[in-house]
């Protein structure tokens, strides 16, 4: 056999191959030429007659064709499976996937969850208590007689059998201290009860009450701790400001503000054009607070404060109705997904 | 309360802006919630110019003017005939604007002639007594004008929002005070002279001293009640009052200055000419000034004649005895009453007045006789009182200053940093006494200030005065320790995660509902779930009961979802229900409800249109206990009387019943106006604590396993009656060897099936855990096990 014989033996097996357009034709190729009895694997066979340095040339050519046919059809078999996979199958792909809807948590409870968790990192753990309370604990353990005027502050609900609903969650504030000895570090998130509603007010809102009781801890740490707190919740530039305020059962008692986020300080409806919003109510622990929970006051110091809840949400995602937070649309909760 | 700023200028050199004085209030503790100008709130009050004056027949006394604002011509009237001519710049006002006399101006109609406003006098533009001029400007002042910004009138005035703790700040000379302590402008103090007056003994006596700590009080005689002059009126109007009389507005303007409360009698109606403070009779009766009669208890606090009451004390005055057009005497009344006393008074017949407001939250023991001295100089000056009394000061209890000391260490400790001795005393110096002492200072708080009670009251005088802004933010440094969250809170979370995952949102309903929503699910007697906390004092009858159930909140909740146009919603809500107990704290669990209401899908390309099922709620179910890992087991059916039996289970946990599910009764849906298909589950969460505590402890883990499974099918016909669950419960008690799962794969009823009858298929998963299971053995097993169910059931093969 001469080489130009073999080479055209090559040329006309690859020319066939490459005009190959069915795994059929392919399998048939490949029988032809590398079956039992194909053309490549008879030649194989009929070397032994050949002289030896003849044998060796052929022989090796062969083998390289083999090798190279089957690699092509190798590749010409993935080119047709690939072919017939890639074709268009006419399926219209800009319908909608099937709806795998996941629900949501209710925005509040993704602010308390988030509340509880920056809070977290700082070490205090979450404390609870009672929605229905006495006005022992309510008011009068915290320093808020019934003649006080500061009742005025918290309008309240009053059960027929005497109890009210909790107007906030300081009286965790006691409850807890009752339990357990200082020192401590406490979140309280929960529902509360007032006698009032428009859009900025609902009769049932939540808050958020927070208490540190340690043996130094100052009115610099309570403003360390609140900063802390803002800027992880409404970012890291926001601005606050510390104003001197009253609460019965905090003193000094401290109102903190934020930068107005809709408007950036320069002043707005929401913001009533101060350029800052309202955020929470905080102070040092009253002295008279700490002996109804047992403290001594000369041993112990600390801070307490409380928030509403949706307030934060409201001005964290812009909602001016408190009324959507239980209205429960569908659309509104969606948004929180 | 309101205070103008040309007011607080009488008591302190102000050097700032009203809006500066706002930010230094504000960032003191008194917090300015606004500042405004009063005359610009009245509105539109402008200069017009008059452009033609006509007198039709039909008007008599009016005269008709053309005028312009600069921009557009209308018509008024006046009866100011002979002050109107073409050319004359006028002050006027346009409708929906007001006037200095409360008066909201209207376009008018007189006999087919428009008057678009009016024009002003000085007195209704606030600048004057003047009532029957008008106003009127140099011919050549532009029309359209502000008439304020003409004549240059700038009265800013603050909005003060007082804590409940600053009686004292009630007042332009508290606000003066404290604007003060915070800046050290320089003060004015203001101090009264007695004076001569004629002796007047035996008049006063205070039987109930607990109630009166001082009473002071002067006659004053030769009273001409008459209008205020224009300085005491515009400043009552700054301050949001409307003037009555002189005598009447003295005694406001005095309170608003000083913070005094006062009150005038007219002493010819006082029956024995005395005046006794006394406890009112149970039952005594009282005329008040604003036209009430309400009945007093043995508790209220009563100014009485001889013969009885004549004023609520320190709250309001008696209707017969008050100062009247022809009041030629008047006895004057400052006191210091007892503020629980008044506070309990007035919660208890719901009246509270600027003096009741003031006396509840302390007014200055020592400020009393300067609140009377006031009043009579303004009387004698602007009411004519020519003779007057000495004046009596019964004083039973006098005010006593406390003694408080705080070390310089305590105030430097509390705060959280350093802050020297002369500065400690210079910003206490400005609320009381200073003396240092040791290692501290001995502080006694001007009898104004009797807020300052502890050494704590003085660390926040010092903290405020110094700047709360300078004062440093440090982190604390505490001991580090750490506690595992309340188990309660990790369940609601976990409940909350797994069925927000399986695309249910999460509501938020009132604790308090509806009465007749617990009706609506018609309950049976006994159920302790109609026993139900009640509210006092409900906002409406729709919350006025706290919810023993979710389920009714959780249909509301579909409800509005289904009228604004969802038609499909997935829901659940973790909250609290309330049961009474023998004690005044009531039982409250916290609950889970669910909620699925309408469609599935609705409305897409795939979809049915199928609305969900009890297999949908069943499912969620299933899938929520095995995430919790609890056996908690759905029997059928509930007893819920408002769950449709058919399609309910009630949950077990054991023999415990924790819950039920099922779809809700059209009557009780009708009851919430509400057309469409409601499953519902609430489950008690209390119960289901202390088994997840146990369940949590140990998860199964389980592995991939190491030998092949193989499953049988047995297709057959049972009585359509039979119930899955029984077959599956009869293979469980059988303990078949290497049996792993068994499924219900198919259920078919109709033609061949006969009829009463239905084909069941089952498939059953066999697997051995140490070899992989021969196909004979498993034949074996399989054919044991089908001919007993055969045999159990009467089934028959398919
Ligand atoms: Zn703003």
């Amino acid at each position: 056999m001469t080489s130009s014989e073999l080479e055209n033996l090559r040329k006309g097996a690859l020319e066939e191959l490459s005009k190959i357009e069915s795994l059929s034709e392919l399998e048939g190729f490949k029988v032809k030429f590398l079956g039992k009895k194909g053309v490549i694997t008879q030649k194989l066979k009929s070397l032994k007659s050949l002289p030896l340095e003849e044998k060796r040339q052929v022989g090796s050519f062969l083998n390289r064709l083999k090798e190279e046919l089957l690699r092509g059809i190798q590749n010409k078999e993935k080119e047709l499976l690939f072919k017939e996979e890639d074709r268009d199958l006419g399926i219209d792909l800009t319908l909608p996937g099937r709806k795998r809807a996941i629900g949501a948590i209710h925005p509040l409870n993704v602010v308390i969850n988030e509340l509880c968790e920056i809070f977290g990192r700082l070490g205090f753990s979450i404390a609870t208590g009672p929605e229905v309370e006495t006005e022992y604990y309510n008011f009068t353990a915290l320093n808020i007689p019934d003649w006080h005027p500061a009742r005025d502050m918290q309008a309240t609900f009053y059960l027929k059998n005497g109890a009210i609903l909790r107007t906030h969650t300081s009286p965790i504030q006691i409850r807890t201290m009752l339990k357990k000895k200082p020192p401590l570090r406490i979140v309280a998130p929960g529902k509360v009860y007032r006698y009032d509603a428009d859009v900025r007010h609902s009769p049932m809102f939540h808050q958020i009450e927070g208490l540190m009781v340690d043996k130094r801890v100052s009115f610099a740490d309570l403003k360390g701790i609140l900063t802390y707190f803002a800027q992880e919740t409404f970012g890291e530039g926001t601005r606050v400001r510390f104003r001197p305020s009253y609460f019965p059962f905090t003193e000094p008692s401290v109102e903190m503000d934020i930068g107005c986020v809709i408007c950036g300080g320069k002043g707005c409806r929401v913001c009533s054009h101060t350029g800052w919003l309202e955020i929470l109510g905080a102070g040092m622990v009253h002295p008279e607070v700490f002996k109804a929970a047992g403290y001594d006051p000369s041993e112990w110091q600390g801070f307490a404060f409380g928030m509403g809840i949706e307030r934060i949400a409201m001005i964290k995602y812009g909602i001016d109705d408190i009324r959507l937070f239980f209205e429960n649309h569908r659309n509104f909760l969606q948004s929180f997904k | 309360m309101r205070v103008p700023l040309s007011w607080l200028k009488e008591f302190i050199d102000v050097k700032a802006s009203a809006e500066e004085v706002a930010e230094i209030l504000t960032m003191g503790g008194i917090e300015v919630e606004e500042v405004f100008d009063p005359y610009e709130e009245l509105g539109e009050l402008i200069t017009v110019k008059v452009l033609e004056v006509s007198f039709p027949e039909k008007l008599k006394e009016l005269a008709l003017c053309r005028v312009t604002d600069g921009r557009q011509e209308f018509t008024l009237l006046t009866t100011a005939k002979d002050q109107v001519a073409p050319g004359l710049v006028l002050g006027a006002v346009k409708p929906g604007s007001m006037v200095f006399s409360g008066e909201k101006v209207e376009e008018k109609v007189v006999k087919g002639f428009k008057s678009y406003g009016m024009f002003l006098s000085p007195y209704e533009a606030g600048l004057g007594l003047e009532k029957d001029k008008l106003l009127s400007f140099p011919p050549d002042t532009p029309p359209g004008v502000s008439i304020y910004e003409v004549l240059k009138v700038v009265e800013p005035v603050l909005e003060l929002a007082i804590t409940p703790n600053r009686g004292d700040a009630l007042s332009i000379l508290g606000a003066a005070r404290e604007l003060y302590a915070l800046t050290k402008w320089e003060l004015r103090e203001p101090s009264f002279e007695e004076g001569e007056g004629f002796e007047l003994n035996e008049v006063v006596k205070i039987e109930d001293e607990d109630g009166c700590f001082r009473y002071t009080g002067r006659l004053l005689k030769g009273i001409e009640v008459r209008e205020s002059p224009f300085y005491i009126q515009k400043r009552l109007w700054l301050c949001g009052q409307r003037p009555i009389n002189n005598v009447v507005d003295i005694t406001n303007y005095v309170m608003l200055e000083l913070g005094q409360p006062l009150h005038a009698f007219d002493w010819e109606t006082l029956e024995g000419r005395k005046i006794i403070v006394r406890k009112a009779r149970e039952g005594e009766k009282l005329l008040m000034l604003d036209g009430v009669v309400r009945e007093l208890s043995s508790e209220d606090l009563v100014i009485a004649d001889a013969k009885r009451p004549v004023a609520l004390a320190g709250i309001m005055g008696g209707e017969e005895t008050g100062v009247r057009e022809g009041t030629k005497e008047v006895f004057l009344e400052a006191a210091w009453f007892n503020p629980k006393r008044i506070r309990r008074t007035s919660q208890r017949l719901k009246v509270s007045t600027d003096s009741s407001y003031r006396f509840e939250r302390c007014v200055d023991p020592e400020g009393v006789l300067k609140g009377l001295l006031r009043a009579c100089e303004l009387l004698k000056k602007e009411a004519g009182a020519k003779e007057v009394s000495r004046v009596i000061d019964v004083y039973p209890r006098p005010y006593k200053a406390p003694k408080i000391y705080v070390s310089f260490e305590r105030v430097n400790q509390y705060l959280g940093f350093e802050l020297n001795k002369e500065e400690v005393k210079e910003y206490l110096s400005r609320v009381g006494k200073v003396k240092e002492e040791k290692e501290g200072v001995e502080f006694i708080p001007f009898s104004y200030r009797q807020d300052l009670k502890i050494p704590e009251d003085l660390i926040e005088e010092i903290a405020r005065i110094y700047g709360y802004e300078k004062i440093p933010t440090t982190f604390p440094v505490a001991e580090l320790y750490a506690e595992a969250p309340l188990f309660e809170i990790k369940v609601l979370q976990k409940v909350r995660e797994i069925l927000s995952g399986l695309g249910f949102y999460e509501v938020v309903n009132y604790s308090f509902i509806d009465p007749s929503w617990i009706e609506a699910l018609m309950l049976k007697d006994g159920d302790r779930r109609l026993k139900v906390l009640e509210l006092a004092n409900p906002l409406s009858v729709n919350q006025s009961v706290m919810r023993t159930s979710l389920v009714p909140g959780l249909i509301e909740t579909a409800r509005i979802n289904y009228f604004r146009e969802v038609s499909g919603l997935k829901a659940f809500e973790l909250g609290k229900v309330f049961f009474p107990t023998d004690d005044v704290l009531a039982y409250e669990p916290y609950h889970l409800g669910i909620l699925m209401m309408g469609y599935r899908d609705k409305d897409e390309w795939y979809a049915e249109d199928a609305r969900f099922d009890i297999f949908d709620l069943k499912g969620v179910l299933e899938e929520l206990f095995s995430a919790l890992k609890l056996e908690v087991e759905l029997r059928p059916y509930s007893e819920e009387p408002f769950l449709k039996r058919g399609l309910s289970f009630d949950l077990y946990l054991g023999e415990k019943k924790v819950g039920f599910a099922g779809g809700v009764k059209n009557l009780v849906l009708k009851a919430f106006d509400l057309k469409e298909v409601v499953f519902v589950a609430e489950v008690d969460l209390e119960a289901l604590l202390e088994p997840l505590k146990d369940a949590w402890e140990k998860v199964e883990v389980k592995k991939p396993p190491k030998y092949p499974s193989t499953f049988r099918d047995v297709t057959c016909i049972v009585k359509k009656e039979l119930k899955i669950g029984e077959i599956f419960k009869y293979i469980k008690s059988l303990e078949v060897p290497w049996l792993e799962e068994v499924k219900c794969i198919k259920i078919y009823e109709g033609p061949p099936i006969p009829e009463g009858e239905k084909s069941i298929s089952l498939r059953f998963w066999y697997r051995a855990k140490d070899r992989t299971l021969k196909d004979e053995e498993v034949n074996q097993v399989q054919e044991e096990l089908a001919r007993k169910i055969f045999e159990h059931f009467g089934a028959r093969p398919r």
